[in-house]
C-alpha cells in the first residue's frame, strides 16, 4: 500500500497519470491527509535537492488536474523534466525514510490549505401552459429557531435556495452541474462584484 | 462549359456540405434527446470530479426512477460533506458545515419535463453542432459532441456521452473564448437494475441542525406573476412563471424561467416584505452567473449557466405588467 502511494505520487508529479488516474488520485488527496502530506514532502525534498523553491501553494496540483481534465491530451508542459524524472526515481526510497528531515524542509515553505486544490423583445407570454400550484399539500413554515449564522437568511443560503429551484428547470445537460454547485458552494466563493467593477 | 462545371461542382459541394451539416445537427439532437431521457430515467450511480475555477471536488451520485418516481442523492466527498436528496418534488439540502437543512418543494410543476429544454431545431439558430470523435471515459466508450454558441449570450459545451446510455460522462462548459468555465468528469459510472430506498437516506446526524421549511402557500397562480423581461437575448423564451415557496422565507418568491433550449435562466423576484439579504451586483460560482438589483422595491436576481451579460440583460429589463 505504501509502495502504491509512492508510485502514484511519483507518477503524478512526473505527469505520467492518465486523466482518470489523475482524478482518482486527486480524490484520494482530498480524503487522505497522509497522502497529501506525503506528496508535499516528496515535492519539498525534490525541490531542495534541485535547489529550487517549492511552489508557494497547491496551484501546481490544480494545474496538473486541470491539464489532465482538459480532454485534449495528457498535459506535457515544457519544464526541466529530465532532472526531475531522474531525481524522482532516486527519491522514491527516500520518501519513506526521510520524513524527519522533510518536517524541517516543510517548515521553510508555505503550503496551501488542504482544500486548495442580438437582442429582441420578449413575447411576454409563456410558450407553455403555466401551472397553478395547489396549496392543499403545502407544508408549514417553521420559524427558524436560533439561526446559527446570525439574522435570518444570509446571502449564501438564499443563493442556495435559488440554485435548488433553478436546478429543477435546468436542462439535463446542466442539472448535475447546478446541483454540484449547490453542494460545493462556499461562502468565500460568493464574491459580489458591483456593476462598475464588471464594466 | 468550364464555368458551368465549376458552378455545378460548387453547388454540389455546397449541397453535400449542407446535407452533412444537417445530418450532424440531427445526430446531435438525437444524442441530446437521448441524454435528456437518460439523466431522468436511468437507474445509476457514479462518482465524478467537479472542477470550477480553482476548486476541485469529488461527488457521488445515485439516481433512481421507479415508475416515474424519482429519487436522487448527491453527496460531496469533500470536507463539508454536503448532500442533496431528492424524493420526487421534495428536495432536501443538508449543509453540515452550517448545521442547516433546507427543504424545498417543487410540487405540482408536473409534468416537469414539459418545462425542460427539448433540443428542437430552433437550437441551430443559436448553436453550431458537431459530432467530434469517440473516446473513453470511466472505462466506457463515449461519443464526443461539440456545441458552439453563435453569440456571446450563451456558453458552449463539449459532451462525452456514453454510447450505450447517452449519459453525459464528461461535460465541459466553455466561454466565448473557448476557455473551460466548469467541468464534470465521471471516474466511475454504473447502470443498475434496482436500487434500494435505503441508499437515499442521509447518514448525517442532523440533531441540533436548523431546518428551514417553505412557507405554507396560498393558491399560487402563474397569472399572479406579473413580472416579465422586456428584452431577451435572441432565442430565450419564457417557459415557466410561478410563485414559489422558498425555504426559510415567510413570503414566496416569483420565479420566471427563460430558456433557449439548452441554457436556462431563472429570475427570482422577492416579496417587498421579505428580510432576505440579497447583495446587489454580480456573483459567480463556476459557470453559474447571478445578477441582483432592486426594481420597484423588489429584490430581483437572475441566475443561470450563461455569461454575465445574459443575466444582466434579462434582470435589468424586468418590468411589472
Amino acid at each position: 500500500m505504501t509502495e502504491q502511494i509512492h508510485y502514484q505520487i511519483s507518477a503524478f508529479v512526473d505527469d505520467e497519470l492518465s486523466a482518470e488516474e489523475c482524478a482518482f488520485f486527486v480524490r484520494r488527496l482530498e480524503r487522505d491527509p497522509d497522502a497529501r502530506a506525503k506528496l508535499m514532502r516528496f515535492m519539498a525534498m525534490g525541490a531542495v535537492l534541485r535547489d529550487e523553491r517549492l511552489p508557494h501553494d497547491a496551484g501546481f496540483l490544480r494545474s496538473r488536474i486541470h491539464d489532465s481534465l482538459d480532454g485534449v491530451a495528457p498535459a506535457r508542459r515544457a519544464k526541466p523534466r529530465a532532472a526531475w524524472s531522474v531525481s524522482s526515481r532516486f527519491l522514491k526510497p527516500l520518501v519513506s525514510t526521510g520524513i524527519a528531515a522533510s518536517v524541517a524542509v516543510l517548515a521553510l515553505f508555505a503550503i496551501g490549505g488542504g482544500d486548495d486544490l442580438g437582442l429582441e423583445p420578449g413575447s411576454g407570454a409563456p410558450d407553455q401552459a403555466l401551472q397553478a400550484v395547489d396549496s392543499s399539500v403545502a407544508p408549514s413554515y417553521v420559524v427558524p429557531q436560533d439561526p446559527p449564522f446570525g439574522g435570518a437568511i444570509t446571502p449564501p443560503i438564499r443563493y442556495t435556495n435559488y440554485l435548488m429551484h433553478h436546478g429543477e428547470y435546468a436542462s439535463g445537460l446542466n442539472r448535475t452541474l447546478v446541483r454540484a454547485n449547490v453542494v460545493s458552494i462556499r461562502e468565500a466563493d460568493l464574491v459580489v462584484e458591483s456593476e462598475e467593477a464588471f464594466e | 462549359m468550364t464555368t458551368f462545371r465549376k458552378r455545378l461542382s460548387q453547388a454540389l459541394a455546397l449541397t453535400v456540405g449542407l446535407v452533412a451539416l444537417n445530418v450532424s445537427a440531427q445526430d446531435v439532437r438525437s444524442w441530446l434527446n437521448r441524454m435528456g431521457i437518460a439523466v431522468e430515467e436511468l437507474n445509476y450511480e457514479g462518482t465524478f470530479v467537479h472542477v470550477r475555477g480553482d476548486n476541485t471536488e469529488s461527488l457521488h451520485i445515485i439516481h433512481r426512477n421507479e415508475a416515474g418516481s424519482v429519487s436522487e442523492r448527491l453527496v460531496s466527498l469533500g470536507d463539508a460533506g454536503r448532500e442533496i436528496i431528492r424524493q420526487d418534488h421534495e428536495i432536501q439540502c443538508i449543509l453540515p458545515d452550517r448545521k442547516v437543512v433546507l427543504l424545498e418543494q417543487t410540487r405540482n410543476i408536473s409534468p416537469l419535463v414539459s418545462a425542460l429544454p427539448s433540443y428542437s431545431e430552433g437550437l441551430e439558430s443559436h448553436y453550431d453542432f458537431a459530432v467530434i470523435k469517440t473516446a473513453r471515459v470511466a472505462k466506457r466508450p463515449t461519443q464526443v459532441i461539440g456545441i458552439r454558441p453563435k453569440d456571446e449570450y450563451r456558453y458552449g459545451y463539449i459532451l462525452w456521452l456514453d454510447e450505450e446510455t447517452a449519459m453525459p460522462l464528461k461535460t465541459q462548459l466553455r466561454d466565448e473564448n473557448g476557455e473551460i468555465v466548469e467541468q464534470i468528469l465521471f471516474t466511475q459510472f454504473d447502470v443498475l437494475e434496482a436500487i434500494p430506498s435505503s441508499v437515499f437516506e442521509s447518514t448525517i446526524d442532523t440533531e441540533g441542525f436548523t431546518w428551514f421549511h417553505p412557507p405554507k402557500a396560498n393558491i399560487l397562480h402563474s397569472s399572479s406573476v406579473s413580472w416579465r423581461a422586456a428584452s431577451l437575448p435572441s432565442g430565450f423564451k419564457l417557459s415557466v412563471a410561478k410563485q414559489s415557496p422558498i425555504a426559510g422565507s415567510k413570503y414566496p418568491v416569483e420565479h420566471l424561467v427563460y430558456s433557449d433550449g439548452l441554457a436556462t435562466v431563472s429570475v427570482f423576484i422577492e416579496d417587498p416584505k421579505t428580510d432576505a439579504e440579497v447583495a446587489e451586483g454580480f456573483t459567480k460560482v463556476g459557470s453559474t452567473n447571478a445578477y441582483s438589483l432592486t426594481l420597484s422595491g423588489r429584490k430581483v436576481t437572475a441566475i443561470g449557466e450563461v455569461p454575465r451579460e445574459t443575466v444582466r440583460t434579462i434582470a435589468a429589463s424586468l418590468t411589472s405588467e
